[in-house]
Formats: structure tokens, C-alpha cells, sequence
């Protein structure tokens, strides 16, 4: 018997529940919240089968409604946040506004609508401190010096809220605009903490010493020793030339590009040379000393693969598939 | 600024937190400077205080936000090497720094000043229309004069004492910091 009653008490308990639901979603009079919520709805829908001008109108109308039904809904709660007496429906109806004014078709939610949002809710709040009576019938006044001082240190701290959250941005647009920060040490830091994994190297170090090297065997491959020995004798300025030529078509959208420099080292060993092509940040970095990416090439004479001329000889040139990582200022120039 | 978001990679939260904790520092001390100097009750001058010094740092920072952009690269990587590195890439940047450091003082203490002033306003301005004192004499009139300088430039001294006192417990913080 006893589960038949707890069967009957759960199909009461849905019940109730449906009729909450319903109850909820049932505007009470023509004039409510929800109606407004409806027209919203309505209008967003029906913009949606609508193209250009009618199409903006009618959205234009629906996030109106919308902001007009959550505004009305969220000011009969009086939920505040906690420390505050800030409603929680003004931060709601906040976000509806800012999100409405500052977004636009790409994104719905841009940096800047985030960024104002406590502002525009602080703001909110304060409205109705400055009318007196009742929704039909309201008085522009000025509120007693004791809300005054409220309102202007809520709207202070909201203020400085932004500005902590447009820090934020500024700082995630440096990583941006610098990405080479990424791969370096934040520990010291006493302003920002990562979230991320560190990258091991340099992202855009590594793209130019990759571009760079298929430039640099075209010019010494296959070529006399010694046209080769007199390329690399001026193999700072050819080099850094084919560096700059590399950094300007690859990094030219990111800001730190002014900041690689791309300079050879030239030093003889046993079989030839080897040619150490470095690319240098003089960016910001945790250590005083900087980094550089280095990759090391051997520059060898061999005699020519061509037949006709068997007698001379050429240079060839095999690079490390990989890039090292060197903290530290780079070695002296010869 | 691109409009794209993506997962943060940083978070400015030491930032907060040190900005809270100057705020903690300098409100309490310059509500108590008000209070021993310009005779308001307690809760008035921790309102003053808060306002003026909120509100400077909120104008702080936006001066910030409308320099970095058009900020050359190097003075940029300065900054960057700062907050990111806790240093400066070159060592004379010190220097520079407290340079700064003076100037943004001073205009600190300008801009709490004003801010006083219309905070000052703003309270005490009761939005009728205020009774009109009748200066009948010249005397009276010179006096009120007097009166009004009197006030503002002990709100001037004021500000500058609290502003002062403020500053140097912030920086002691700092150099204990350091140490």
C-alpha cells in the first residue's frame, strides 16, 4: 500500500510542477513580464524569416521587449548581490543592454560588452533612485545624501571593476599581438598568473628559422666553394637581409615583428664551415639576458654531381631538423 | 583589438589583488586625515575617502588604457617586461620610473582634489532651489570670501597630507616587498 501512496504522492508532486510551470509561463494579466517575453520571442522569430531593414527592425524591437520583460521580472525579485545592494536583476538586465548595444552580428558578445557590463548594471540600479512614486506616475527627484553616497560608491567600484576586466584584455591582447611571451617564465610576476601550459618554444623564433632555411641552401647548394666562401664571408648582411625578407612576409600581423633580428655565425671547422643562423628576441623576457633560437648548418665542399664539369668544386650544405632554444645573449660576432 | 575570444592564458589577478590591497591601505588612512582635519563625522569622511580614491584609480586607469596603444615599441616592452617579468629590460627604465612615479603623484593629488570638491558638491547640494543669503554689506561680503578660501585651501592642504601619508605607506609596503 505504501508504494502505491508514494506513487500517488510523486504523480502530485508533477502535477503541482507542471502547474507551477504553467503558471509561470501564463501571463497573469495582458500587461506582464511575460507578455513582453513573448513579443520577444515573437520578434526574434519572426526576424529570423525576415531579410535586411525589416529584418533589423524587428530584432531591434525583440531585444527591447526582451530587456524590457527581464527588467520588469528581475525588479520584482529583489535578490541582491551579496555585499551590495545591487539586485541581482540589474546585473541581468545589464548584460541584456550591453550586450544589445555593443555587439553586432559576427560576435553576439564583443570585449566591450563584457567589459561595461557592471557599469551599465551599477548604472541601472541607480535609475530608480532618481524618481519618486509609483510606475504610472513618477517625479524626477534627487535622492537623500545617505543613497547619494550609495549610489556613488556602487557606481565607483563598478567603474574600477571595468577597468580590471579591460586589463584583462589589454593583457590577453599583448599575448596577442606577442605571442613569444607565451614561451617564456611568468613565476616572478606579481601581476598576472597563467592559466595555460607554457609553450616549449617560440612559435614565430621557430617559423622564420623554418622559412629561412630553404632560402639559405638555394643560395649555397650546388654553388662554387668559392662564391660560397665569399657569400659567407658577407653572410651578415645577406643573411640578415633573407631574414628580414622572411620576417616581413610571415609575421607581418603580429606586432612583435620589430623585435626578431635574424644574424649568422660563421665558424671553420675540420670539413668547412658551419654557419649558425640565430634568431634573436629583444623583447621582453624573464631573464635580462634574453633568448635566441639557433640552427646549425654544415657547409661542406663536394665535387659537382654533374658530370660536364667534375673538376670544380661546389658546396653543400645539411641543416639540424631542429631548432635550439638558448637563454642567454648571443655568442660575439667574428 | 581582434573581437574574438578565446580561453585565457593569463589572468590578471595579482593585479587585483594589489590594487585592493593599496585601496585597504590609503582609504583607511586618508579617511582618518579627513576626519582629524576637516571635523566630518566618521562614516562621511570613509565615504569621502573611498570615492576620491576609487575614482582616481579608475581615472588612472583609463589615462592607461588611452596611452598604451599609441605608446612607442619600446616604452611598450618596458611595460610588458614589467607586468609579465616583474623588470625592466633595460636598468636605466628605473630612473624613468620614478620620474613617473613623481608626476603621477602629483597629478593624484590635483585629481583627489577636485574630486573632493565635487564629491563636496554633489553631497551638499540638496536639489531645491537653496536659500540666497542676502549680503547686505561689503564687509560681509569680503568675509564670506575669506570664509570660502580659508576652506578650500584647507582642502587643499588636506589632500595633500592625506594623499602624502597615503602614498608613503604604499611605498613602504613596496620596499618591505622587495627586500
Amino acid at each position: 500500500m505504501d508504494l502505491f501512496k508514494d506513487f500517488i504522492g510523486a504523480f502530485k508532486f508533477v502535477q503541482n510542477l507542471f502547474q507551477g510551470i504553467g503558471k509561470f509561463f501564463t501571463p497573469a494579466k495582458a500587461f506582464s513580464w511575460q507578455t513582453f517575453i513573448y513579443l520577444s520571442v515573437f520578434s526574434l522569430v519572426a526576424s529570423y524569416f525576415c531579410v535586411g531593414f525589416v529584418k533589423e527592425i524587428i530584432a531591434f524591437f525583440g531585444w527591447l521587449f526582451l530587456i524590457a520583460g527581464t527588467a520588469w521580472y528581475t525588479t520584482d525579485d529583489p535578490l541582491r548581490v551579496p555585499g551590495t545592494f545591487m539586485p541581482i536583476g540589474a546585473l541581468i538586465t545589464g548584460f541584456l543592454i550591453s550586450v544589445f548595444a555593443f555587439g553586432h552580428h559576427e560576435s553576439v558578445v564583443t570585449i566591450r560588452s563584457i567589459v561595461l557590463w557592471p557599469t551599465i548594471s551599477a548604472i541601472i540600479t541607480a535609475i530608480p533612485e532618481f524618481f519618486q512614486g509609483t510606475g504610472t506616475e513618477a517625479k524626477a527627484q534627487l535622492p537623500k545624501v545617505q543613497i547619494r553616497q550609495k549610489l556613488i560608491i556602487l557606481v565607483a567600484w563598478s567603474l574600477l571593476i571595468t577597468c580590471w576586466l579591460q586589463f584583462y584584455f589589454v593583457v590577453d591582447k599583448w599575448l596577442k599581438e606577442y605571442p613569444s611571451l607565451l614561451s617564456d617564465n611568468f613565476q616572478k610576476s606579481m601581476f598576472v598568473t597563467r592559466v595555460e601550459e607554457k609553450s616549449k618554444l617560440p612559435q614565430n623564433g621557430n617559423t622564420i628559422l623554418t622559412k629561412l632555411q630553404p632560402l639559405i641552401e638555394e643560395q649555397i647548394i650546388d654553388k662554387p666553394w668559392s662564391k660560397v666562401e665569399k657569400w659567407l664571408l658577407e653572410s651578415d648582411q645577406r643573411v640578415g637581409s633573407l631574414g628580414n625578407q622572411v620576417i616581413k612576409h610571415n609575421l607581418v600581423k603580429y606586432a612583435e615583428h620589430g623585435l626578431w633580428r635574424v644574424e649568422p655565425r660563421v665558424t671553420n671547422v675540420k670539413s668547412g664551415y658551419r654557419l649558425d643562423i640565430l634568431t634573436i628576441w629583444t623583447g621582453p623576457s624573464a631573464s635580462q639576458l634574453g633568448f635566441y633560437l639557433r640552427k646549425s648548418c654544415l657547409i661542406q665542399p663536394t665535387s659537382s654531381s654533374n658530370q660536364q664539369d667534375r673538376k670544380n668544386v661546389v658546396a653543400d650544405i645539411k641543416c639540424d631538423r631542429f631548432n635550439k632554444l638558448v637563454i642567454g645573449p648571443p655568442p660575439p660576432q667574428q | 583589438m581582434t573581437e574574438t575570444f578565446t580561453l585565457p592564458k593569463v589572468l590578471p589577478i595579482g593585479t587585483i589583488l594589489f590594487e585592493l590591497l593599496f585601496l585597504l591601505v590609503a582609504i583607511p588612512i586618508e579617511a582618518y586625515i579627513l576626519h582629524l582635519m576637516l571635523k566630518f563625522d566618521k562614516k562621511t569622511s570613509i565615504f569621502y575617502a573611498i570615492a576620491i580614491n576609487v575614482l582616481s584609480s579608475v581615472i588612472g586607469w583609463n589615462t592607461f588604457f588611452l596611452v598604451e596603444p599609441i605608446l612607442p615599441i619600446q616604452i611598450k616592452t618596458e611595460i610588458i617586461n614589467y607586468v609579465f617579468f616583474n623588470d625592466f629590460k633595460t636598468p636605466n627604465a628605473k630612473t624613468f620610473v620614478i620620474l613617473t612615479g613623481f608626476i603621477i603623484f602629483f597629478l593624484t593629488f590635483l585629481l583627489k582634489f577636485f574630486l573632493l570638491k565635487l564629491m563636496l558638491y554633489i553631497i551638499n547640494h540638496s536639489g531645491e532651489t537653496q536659500k540666497v543669503q542676502v549680503v547686505t554689506s561689503r564687509r560681509e561680503k569680503f568675509h564670506t570670501s575669506i570664509r570660502e578660501k580659508l576652506l578650500n585651501n584647507n582642502l587643499a592642504t588636506t589632500t595633500l597630507i592625506a594623499n602624502s601619508v597615503s602614498y608613503t605607506a604604499i611605498s613602504l609596503i613596496l620596499l618591505i616587498r622587495s627586500k
